[in-house]
């Protein structure tokens, strides 16, 4: 299942290169990718709009044309993602009851698991596996936030 | 009779309608400020004069600087270290720590085991309580005393929460099927900018809720077969984050015509702070950069959101979120506490409608 890092790798360059923090995120269901997506935060104006969030909406349009039950289908898949989802992918993840989830990097923020124990609070178990290409995607999240943002007020920059 | 009995009946309905007496606000706040404080235990000794005691408080500042929050001394007492700390004997501890001879000698002489508060006072409750035990430090927090005792809303502000509970009420009564219904408000002015029910699957009304607020500000991504109200060609404020719907609803209600409607539109695109706003506490970021994603804003929901939801609304930075009715896998007091995360990179404030 690892082996698809590299399509949610894709998709976070891509999300990075349409200005958006990079992290990309593929929704696997019987070895097929049926979703795909990055951050689409900024063209939206909208902050819940993370990558997962896009593959979980386009899931439900998947199942919607294929006439498959939704919540049989979020059982079987496996959701392949750069960064640990934060608390409210985690949360939705875990109510949608997916079978897995594998993500590359923690998200030591606001991670649904390294921060607070999403799965506790919920009261639904998933097999989590992290830690996959975990280099690689940390190093597009790095060298994003490392670019000067012009539009980001003075006040925000920290002193070193 | 019959005609009473027809009024009888009549009359459950209107019992309904929400006491004006009862309502309170109350802040739901983190377990730092429960009334109810924690123990821990300690060493202590009682040095024979008070000559003594300048050598020892002296070395114990340097060597074992434990206990901030309390004094150190009290009478001839003086704190030594959390017993928990000591692995062996009290006198293996402090010469581990370099203690001097003399004030080693003077420190295990007549050693009591006591219990002190845990951690530091944040309200004149706990501080109370507190030093029956042993005299605190404590700095009073006029806001967070405030919170705690109700008094921080003006009388004006609280006749505004009470309509919005109200509302929350009516619309989803008389629109939404009983459903959970969100509003969201700029309170500088005050003014509604957007207003959400319930969907399917995970698009709870929150979800829907900062996705209309996005509508506002040019965005939006959730497609839906609902209209929105279109704004009037060069308007100073904007109303595309309020569902038809309950417009129409609002427009029709006598109760609700001097309610203001819109949002500020969002100022000069290249301005728009990007990924991460500042995070400057004490400056309006609303009122300085404009509208951007929820900052500044209040929520209002009928029902506590869950933790997908309450997550949503910190990554929207919305300011305080108000709610009616506890559910229950409910994330800001029923089943966890979201807001009193201090990892977090925004925090708001949560007030819970009480009737």
């Amino acid at each position: 299942m690892a082996t698809f890092m590299e399509d949610a790798l894709v998709e976070a360059r891509r999300a990075r290169d349409a200005g958006e923090v990079p992290v990309g995120c593929v929704f696997v269901h019987n070895d097929k990718v049926i979703a795909r997506g990055g951050n689409e935060v900024n063209v939206h104006r909208n902050a819940t709009r993370h990558a997962e969030f896009i593959c979980i909406d386009a899931t439900l349009a998947y199942c919607r044309e294929k006439r498959l039950p939704a919540r049989q289908v979020f059982s079987e898949i496996s959701v392949v993602v750069t960064v640990e989802p934060c608390i409210m992918c985690s949360a939705a993840l875990h109510t949608l009851a997916v079978k897995e989830i594998i993500y590359g990097c923690e998200n030591d923020r606001f991670g649904g698991k390294t921060v607070i124990d999403v799965a506790a609070v919920v009261g639904q178990q998933i097999n989590i596996t992290g830690g996959v290409r975990a280099d690689e995607a940390m190093s597009l999240l790095k060298d994003f936030y490392k670019g000067e943002n012009p539009a980001a007020p003075p006040v925000a920059k920290k002193k070193k | 009779m019959d005609n009473n009995g027809i009024k009888d009946n009549l009359r459950p309905p209107a019992a309904k309608k929400i006491k004006t007496d009862n309502f309170g606000i109350t802040a739901i706040l983190s377990d730092d400020y429960k009334k109810d404080i924690t123990l821990m235990q300690v060493h202590s000794c009682e040095v024979e004069s008070k000559q003594q005691l300048q050598a020892v408080i002296k070395e114990l500042a340097l060597k074992l600087p434990h206990f901030q929050h309390l004094k150190r001394v009290h009478e001839r007492n003086v704190l030594i270290c959390p017993s928990d700390d000591i692995k062996d004997t009290l006198e293996q501890h402090l010469q581990l720590h370099q203690i001097s001879e003399n004030v080693l000698k003077t420190l295990c002489r007549n050693v009591n085991v006591i219990e002190v508060p845990a951690s530091s006072a944040k309200l004149r409750v706990q501080y109370e309580q507190m030093t029956k035990y042993w005299p605190c430090k404590f700095h009073p927090d006029k806001y967070a005393e405030s919170l705690q005792n109700g008094s921080n809303f003006t009388v004006s502000q609280r006749a505004y929460h009470k309509r919005m509970a109200e509302l929350l009420w009516k619309l989803s009564k008389d629109v939404n099927d009983g459903q959970n219904v969100g509003i969201c408000v700029d309170p500088r002015r005050p003014s509604i900018v957007a207003i959400a029910g319930d969907g399917s699957s995970h698009q709870h009304c929150v979800m829907w809720l900062v996705d209309h607020v996005a509508r506002s500000q040019r965005g939006g991504a959730w497609q839906t077969d609902q209209q929105f109200v279109k704004d009037e060609p060069h308007t100073k404020s904007t109303l595309s984050g309020l569902p038809q719907i309950f417009y129409d609803y609002l427009k029709q209600d006598a109760a609700c015509q001097d309610l203001r409607l819109g949002a500020e539109l969002p100022r000069r695109e290249e301005q728009q702070p990007q990924p991460e706003p500042v995070e400057d506490i004490h400056a309006d970021n609303l009122c300085k950069y404009g509208p951007y994603l929820c900052t500044g804003y209040d929520v209002y929901l009928l029902r506590e959101p869950c933790l997908m939801c309450s997550m949503a609304l910190v990554h929207s930075r919305v300011k305080r979120i108000f709610f009616l009715e506890r559910s229950d896998n409910g994330a800001l007091a029923s089943k966890f506490q979201l807001h009193a995360v201090k990892e977090l990179n925004h925090h708001y404030e949560v007030f819970q409608f009480t009737m």
